[in-house]
């Protein structure tokens, strides 16, 4: 226990390292709030250049950024009813119409005290759960984290795209990116086309910073535009009694918040709807309607959102499985410092599970600081004209992809995926899942070869291993039903019994 | 769920490309050992190029059945003539790192993609790239000890001249 707060405080105490959280948080929040940049584009270009940095210092950048990134959304939300991020969608619904009664001030006050306490929650609920989870995660079979790997991918894509197909295309594009190169059991080669070069495989951080960097950019080229319409903001730290009022609802968002963030593959942008729809249903009279400035519309999403990043934390250290995108990065940049996320790491080095439940909370306190201060340097920043910000992105993303390997091969992998990945936005295909896909494409690689050797290549000995068995059995039935409740079948099925 | 009811220009194309894409990389992951086992090097990129030729053939088919939508161009909705450009300056800026540098290149591309972007004219441009290089090669090179390629300037003598002119400043 002793161990557990002395790693936990480790961030607090170092001078370094609590400057690294506070720039994380703070330029998350920042780009966060820009619109177009995402915290995803924030993570995965930054990331690149921490590679050579000490682990713990990397990752207190990380964590800061996610954090903040998370939150700094809601800001543009509220004053242009353009979300920063996802996450903050659900924030516009009744924060927009909130600024534009003039209340602009209150509403970032209150979603800024709010995420807080979602934050803290999450944070909360990680520290509790994680070293459980990871005890119960040693009984695993290496088919449970084959159907859980899966499991995440089909989320992703089934939840954060417009088609299934066009979802699972994308999360099987990922995985087969991740068997470029020497197959880590046998060395022998896989799609390297006779190519030395391709031995160690596609950088996966290649392919995250052409797929959220540069792609992003491109698509941002098309709104050089649009201009920011200023909002007068007044006063932004709320009164304890609106904090008060709206805090058993926070609570209750937050539970939300930290479950959706949990589940692999799903991430704020769906608990933060989930909750607005929860907030919806148990507010029976609310001041003002929905959509209309309700602040119940806005507590709801923004607790959710900041309590799903400990949600995500969850599986992705205790099983290896990331929670959403940016933790899909987060778990390749940690394969790069040399950890390797999952059960064996709470139990080899639980250190840095407390050192990151440490550099969470100490970047939640600093959400609340910057969220609440500075707020004459935000409007100059978002303000900031994309005809700047967008070369300045894909200078960054260009010198970033470079800087991991010192390579300028890595560079043009990383222009192909931007391209790739720009029409593939264009066309309605989701990046996340390709992402996803090459962080998971070992995993379910070897887990699936494992499973298959321990039943003597047997496919029906497998099934009647996953059929046996209640933990695999659960993940098998969730895989078929978010396959089959996303099939035309099943929409026809569901009409047919509403009729 | 809801998927766009027309076909943007482009579209039909690219699923197309897709769909032949992942066809080849099925036969290429079927050269890794072929049918051997199910525990093979090739049977796990075998079953993924599978899903991917099949879910890509399922998007191909439904994009050519679409309507295509008359009033959208190429060059317009799909590919704007700006972010074709950028596309090409990204390119050549990518294409001269290595060789010119960070520095003279990273100005170059900052100075002509601010300058066509915001055509606010030539020094509005350029000294929004000196400032913006000066800050990020302060950040990233200085703070952060991130490498980038020298090229034609001679970086290190110039900062070990500084160094040496504050007392050790950086590495």
């Amino acid at each position: 226990m002793m161990d557990a707060f002395l790693n936990f405080i480790i961030p607090w105490t170092d001078p370094k390292l609590l400057m690294l959280v506070a720039l994380g948080t703070f330029s998350g929040i920042y780009v966060g709030a820009i619109p177009g940049l995402s915290v995803t584009m924030a993570v995965s270009i930054l990331i690149s250049f921490t590679f050579s940095w000490e682990v713990y210092e990397a990752l207190c950048l990380m964590v800061g950024i996610y954090m903040g990134g998370v939150y700094g959304g809601s800001r543009t939300a509220v004053l242009l009813n353009i979300p920063g991020a996802p996450s903050a969608i659900a924030t516009s619904f009744d924060g927009y119409p909130l600024a534009q009664k003039g209340e602009a001030g209150e509403a970032i006050g209150l979603s800024t005290t709010m995420s807080f306490v979602g934050g803290f929650i999450g944070i909360a609920v990680l520290a509790v759960a994680a070293p459980m989870v990871s005890e119960f995660a040693l009984r695993f079979q290496p088919r449970d984290y084959m159907l859980l790997a899966i499991l995440g991918i089909l989320l992703v894509g089934s939840l954060s795209g417009d088609s299934l197909v066009k979802g699972i295309f994308a999360g099987s594009l990922g995985l087969l990116i991740g068997c470029v190169g020497l197959d880590p059991l046998t060395a022998q080669e896989r799609f390297t086309f006779g190519m030395i070069d391709l031995w160690g495989g596609i950088s996966f951080v290649a392919a995250m910073i052409g797929m959220f960097g540069v792609a992003e950019a491109l698509i941002q080229l098309r709104y050089v535009d649009k201009t920011a319409v200023k909002q007068k903001l007044t006063r932004i730290v709320p009164s304890l009694k609106s904090v008060r009022k709206y805090l058993p609802l926070s609570l209750q968002t937050s539970s939300i918040g930290v479950i959706i963030g949990a589940l692999p593959g799903t991430g704020g942008d769906i608990a933060a709807l989930m909750a607005y729809d929860h907030a919806k249903r148990v507010t029976k009279d609310p001041k003002v309607p929905f959509g209309q400035g309700a602040k119940e519309g806005l507590v709801a999403p923004e607790t959710a959102n900041n309590a799903a990043v400990g949600g995500a934390f969850i599986p992705m250290i205790t099983l290896g499985i990331p929670g959403d995108a940016v933790t899909a990065i987060i778990i390749g940049a940690l394969f790069v410092h040399g950890l390797n996320p999952g059960p064996m790491l709470m139990i080899e080095q639980p250190q840095m599970f407390w050192f990151i439940v440490g550099c969470l909370t100490l970047a939640n306190v600093f959400m609340l600081i910057f969220g609440l201060t500075g707020v004459r340097i935000f409007t100059k920043i978002v303000e900031m004209p994309r005809t700047v910000m967008i070369p300045l992105i894909l200078m960054l993303s260009i010198v970033g992809a470079f800087a991991v390997n010192n390579s300028i091969t890595d560079v043009y992998w990383m222009l192909g995926f931007g391209v790739l990945g720009y029409f593939m936005k264009l066309y309605g295909y989701q990046v996340g899942p390709v992402i996803l896909g090459v962080i998971l494409s070992t995993l379910i690689d070897e887990n699936w070869r494992r499973a298959i050797i321990s039943e003597q290549e047997s496919l029906p000995k497998l099934l009647g291993g996953i059929l046996t068995s209640p933990l695999s059995l659960v993940l098998f039935l969730a895989v078929v039903f978010i396959f089959v409740s996303q099939t035309p079948l099943w929409a026809r099925f569901k009409a047919r019994r509403k009729a | 769920m809801t998927e766009d009811q027309t076909r943007k220009p482009g579209e039909a194309f690219f699923a197309v490309l897709l769909s032949v894409g992942s066809i080849a990389a099925v036969w290429n992951a079927y050269g890794i050992s072929g049918f051997e086992s199910l525990s093979s090097p090739g049977a796990f990129p075998m079953a993924v190029a599978a899903t991917m030729a099949i879910t890509s053939i399922i998007i191909a088919v439904r994009t050519l059945q679409k309507p295509a939508d008359r009033h959208a161009t190429f060059w317009v909705d799909v590919l704007p003539i700006p972010a074709a450009i950028i596309t090409v300056f990204i390119v050549l800026y990518a294409i001269a790192l290595r060789p010119l540098g960070f520095l003279p290149t990273s100005l170059i591309f900052l100075f002509v993609t601010i300058l066509l972007l915001s055509r606010k004219g030539i020094i509005f441009s350029a000294s929004v790239s000196v400032i913006s290089l000066f800050f990020i090669y302060i950040v990233f090179r200085l703070v952060f000890s991130v490498l980038m390629p020298e090229g034609v300037v001679p970086e290190r003598e110039i900062l070990a001249f500084f160094g040496n002119l504050f007392g050790g400043f950086t590495k």
